[in-house]
């Protein structure tokens, strides 16, 4: 019918999106593909260069790790959280919640105390004399991971949260009448019940990790550096534009292809059928 | 003299397929017409042509001679009640009421006077200050329809507006609506699916079927005499077969048996249906005669008030209400009689 | 409850690991030794002090919470509108629009930051604030079209048809009926939102010029070069504004509303 209302409502935001992300996108990308004619030589030059493979990999390899972890560590959390009692479930959300809403310079900050030179661990370690000298922990691949589990698990927790509330005690209880011990009822049930959950938290944590800028920054310094570091680096530091463009557009296609990749995963195992988000 | 007037109003949602076809419908000042039909048959969207939330791709929409088909919703004067009944969930029951005439900008004075008077006639009166969370879902019935009369509209539309109650309180409304709608004189459109609902409360009825009206009569005539297959169906005409015109209110079945109606038509073949209530039973043996059909029963059904007999005859099956006295078991052969009067041609 | 010995464990040690740093930063805000130290040695206010004579923090608080609020309110205006046309209207293509309206969520912070700072400031040499604020409008954007989208989901919309029919005009409607109606929608896109945009870094770290700099990108600056308890100080401080703004949104919306 014709109607011009959604037209006019949706207008203004559309005008703002294409003028400034749509465009701003098109003028740092598009130099990427043309200098006089089309060609991808940009983007072969960058994948043939070790150095940018090593960044390219470490930050692949970092988010695998993370996401990994979050869902060891997040799935049996989310789980307790969803079935305690009602009372010291609003509290342990809270505390979930806390970190989530907290700046991450602070949350990196943080681990900063911890990993450094003279941080918490070390301290601690040299007065029991257990060392003499202190070990390197910050500035390495492990202190992003720890940092980058410490900034998403949080998110990880509260979507499972959310999911496994959802699925009623009553299955668990029905699949340990039919003679499950409660391991195998929580593998058997809990867990392919909260596919889709660990599903998307993956995708958040996942996607998180990879353009995440604080914790690479400040826990893995110049010697660690991950896309996003890489891509300010060349942009503000260097002023190498061309290679920062070509870096945005590694980090949306591989961001792309990654949910692509865990929503083909999710529809393989998820035998209810149905769409992810 | 026509008061509303739908002329060949076409709707269409998709460009493609006609969700009404060029429905006619003629409605009188202070008459209550009811829409019936199938779920899905276009009652709701023919309610919304009306109410001017649907513009129609063809037909014109006149009220007192003033066709206002381009004329938008908010200048209609129209009082709609929805199926939801539609409460303003952050108003009180007040605020509901008097939220059409603070558009009017009426002033405080003769407000609340009026918003007092819809109350107590609503039997509202005591429930003002609440929030439509805290009503029950009579209340909220009751809410809806004192909002949608107070503006004192020139048409009160109401879409299955009992749909959400049970079954106890649908029969208490009915009379209500019934009782407000007399009392204020106020032209309304009726939608429902229920037609025990739309008989008790209509002045006329509109039985539609697929974006058409099929009848719009009485409910006294549509009961009595269906004019078309499917309403007679829709209304619980159970019994179908196929008449030869022999002459004037004569007919023969396929099978040659002789049958009298009181209704003659024209056409040479014909449809006949009668309701399984007002079939007689004779046991057999009984003299053969005219509107006669001998059958044998297959299934007997205990209804409480009566037997119902699935009955194999040589027009078909049929299906049969016979008194609790007199129970014929399966197999046994019978005698029916289709009395003439009752037997309806379509 | 029956007793889960192996999971309240292992929830208890992440409890731990998620709040240990946290109290670890509040001790340390109050040691006296300039270097952070942990456990602290004496007690002092110092820092917190030191926080408030810090110029360039402080100046960057102010400028970050005008940013948030310009940016979110923009987006507010935006978004509002945008949500309610993809809720109420089978618009055509509306799927997909409704994704390019989440997309700057799926985007990189990185690359909108860097690309807006191409566009604004390198090609238009605009000043850094317009490009700040644009910055932090789009990736407040799709906060309200997530979340205040799902409240519209929820409306039943024949309130707004009754409306109509009342005497309403669509505007009119949709202000004294709509809007009311999705109220706690928006004020939780707004918090969240607002708190996003208030500590994001990849954004504003590429958009910082003389005077315009985010509080974010001037604690990592200032991480950068001192290392010493003032920065504790300042994280004491937001972590008590955190708490605050959720005690809030657990009075007026509960806090499931955000999460
Ligand atoms: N907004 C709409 N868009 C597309 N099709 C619709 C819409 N509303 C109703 N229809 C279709 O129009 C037909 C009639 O619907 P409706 O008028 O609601 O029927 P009723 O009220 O008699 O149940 C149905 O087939 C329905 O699927
Ligand atoms: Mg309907």
């Amino acid at each position: 019918m014709k109607n011009k209302a959604p037209f006019i409502l949706l207008t203004p935001g559309l005008i703002l999106l294409i003028v400034f992300m749509f465009l701003p996108l098109v003028t740092i990308i598009w130099p990427t593909f043309y200098d006089g004619k089309l060609t991808f030589g940009s983007y072969l030059s960058f994948f043939q260069d070790n150095y940018n493979l090593s960044v390219f990999w470490r930050t692949l390899r970092v988010s695998l790790i993370v996401t990994l972890i979050c869902i060891l560590l997040g799935v049996p959390t989310a789980y307790y959280i969803a079935r305690t009692s009602k009372k010291w479930r609003g509290l342990m959300m809270a505390m979930s919640l806390f970190p989530l809403l907290t700046n991450s310079v602070i949350r990196s900050f943080a681990w900063i105390n911890i990993l450094g030179t003279n941080g918490v661990i070390n301290d601690f370690l040299m007065k029991l004399g257990i060392i003499t000298e202190p070990i390197k922990m910050l500035y390495t691949d492990s202190a992003i991971v720890v940092g980058s589990v410490y900034l998403f698990l949080p998110l990880m927790i509260i979507t499972l949260v959310g999911v496994i509330e959802n699925i009623d005690l009553e299955m668990v209880e029905a699949a340990e009448t039919l003679g499950a011990n409660r391991l195998t009822a929580f593998m058997k049930v809990v867990l392919p019940l909260s596919l889709p959950g660990i599903i998307v938290g993956s995708i958040l944590v996942f996607s998180g990790t990879l353009s995440a800028y604080t914790t690479p920054q400040l826990l893995g310094g110049n010697q660690n550096m991950m896309l996003s570091t890489f891509l300010y680096q060349n942009a503000m530091t260097l002023g190498n534009w061309q290679s920062a463009g070509v870096i945005a557009l590694i980090m949306i296609v591989t961001t792309i292809i990654v949910m692509k990749l865990f929503n083909m995963i999710a529809a393989k195992f998820d035998k209810r059928g149905g769409e992810h988000a | 003299m026509t008061y509303v007037d739908l002329k060949d109003i076409r709707v269409s949602y998709d460009g493609k397929n006609n969700i009404l076809k060029d429905l006619n419908l003629s409605i009188e000042k202070g008459e209550l017409v009811s829409l019936l039909g199938p779920s899905g048959c276009g009652k709701t969207t023919t309610l919304r042509v009306i109410a001017g939330l649907i513009e129609p791709n063809d037909g014109d929409f006149v009220v007192d001679n003033k066709n206002l088909t381009r004329v938008p919703v908010h200048k209609r004067n129209f009082g709609m009640v929805f199926q939801s009944y539609a409460l303003f969930p952050h108003l009180t029951v007040k605020e509901n009421v008097g939220f059409g005439l603070k558009l009017r900008k009426e002033d405080k004075t003769t407000m609340n006077p009026k918003i007092q008077d819809i109350l107590e006639v609503t039997g509202l009166a005591e429930l003002g200050d609440r929030y439509p969370k805290q009503l029950s879902g009579g209340q909220r019935q009751r809410v809806a329809l004192a909002r949608a009369l107070v503006i004192e509209p020139k048409l009160l539309l109401l879409d299955e507006p009992l749909s959400n109650l049970d079954a106890k309180l649908r029969v208490q409304m009915r009379i209500e609506i019934k009782r407000i709608q007399r009392k204020l004189g106020i032209t309304s459109v009726f939608v429902t699916h229920d037609q025990e609902e739309c008989f008790s409360i209509s002045d006329r009825v509109a039985v539609m079927n697929n974006g058409i009206i099929e009848q719009f009569d009485t409910p006294e005539e549509i009961y009595n005499r269906p004019k078309t297959e499917f309403v007679a169906r829709f209304i619980g005409f159970e019994n179908f077969f196929n008449l030869t015109k022999q002459g004037e209110k004569t007919y023969t079945t396929s099978e040659g048996h002789m049958l009298k109606t009181s209704q003659s038509w024209d056409d040479t073949k014909l449809v006949a249906t009668i309701r399984p209530d007002d079939i007689n039973i004779l046991p057999k043996g009984t003299e053969q005669d005219t509107n006669m059909i001998p059958g044998k029963v297959v299934v007997r059904t205990f209804l409480g008030k009566s037997y119902q007999y699935e009955v194999e005859t040589n027009v078909g099956k049929i299906l049969v209400n016979g008194p609790k006295e007199t129970a014929y078991s399966s197999g046994e052969e019978l005698l029916l009689q289709f009395p003439e009067e009752k037997l309806i041609l379509v | 409850m029956r007793k889960q010995r192996g999971l309240s464990i292992i929830s208890m040690l992440v409890f731990a690991f998620l709040i240990i740093p946290m109290i670890i930063i509040v001790v340390t805000s109050f040691g006296e030794n300039p270097s952070i130290q942990f456990p602290i040695q004496g007690f002092t206010f110092d820092w917190y002090l030191n926080v408030f004579e810090t110029n360039s923090l402080i100046q960057s608080f102010f400028l970050s919470i005008q940013i948030s609020m310009i940016a979110t309110i923009l987006a507010l205006l935006v978004g509002i509108p945008a949500a309610y046309a993809l809720a109420r209207y089978s618009v055509k293509g509306r799927d997909i629009l409704k994704s390019f309206f989440l997309s700057p969520a799926m985007i990189p912070g990185v690359v909108i930051g860097y690309a807006l700072f191409q566009f604004i400031v390198i090609q238009f040499q605009m000043p850094i604030f317009q490009g700040l604020l644009l910055g932090h409008f789009l990736i407040s954007l799709p906060y309200i079209i997530r979340v205040v989208g799902s409240s519209l989901e929820q409306l039943d919309f024949s309130i707004e048809e009754v409306a109509w029919t009342l005497g309403c005009t669509r505007v009119r409607a949709f202000v004294k009926i709509v809007l009311p109606n999705i109220q706690a929608g928006i004020f939780a896109s707004f918090m969240l939102a607002f708190i996003n945009s208030f500590n994001n870094i990849p954004v504003s770290q590429f958009l910082s010029g003389p005077g315009v700099t985010a509080l974010p990108t001037s604690l990592m600056n200032y991480i950068e070069y001192n290392y010493d308890p003032t920065v504790s100080a300042l994280s004491v401080l937001l972590m008590v504004g955190t708490v605050i703004l959720m005690y809030i949104i657990e009075k007026t919306l509960g806090l499931a509303s955000i999460s």
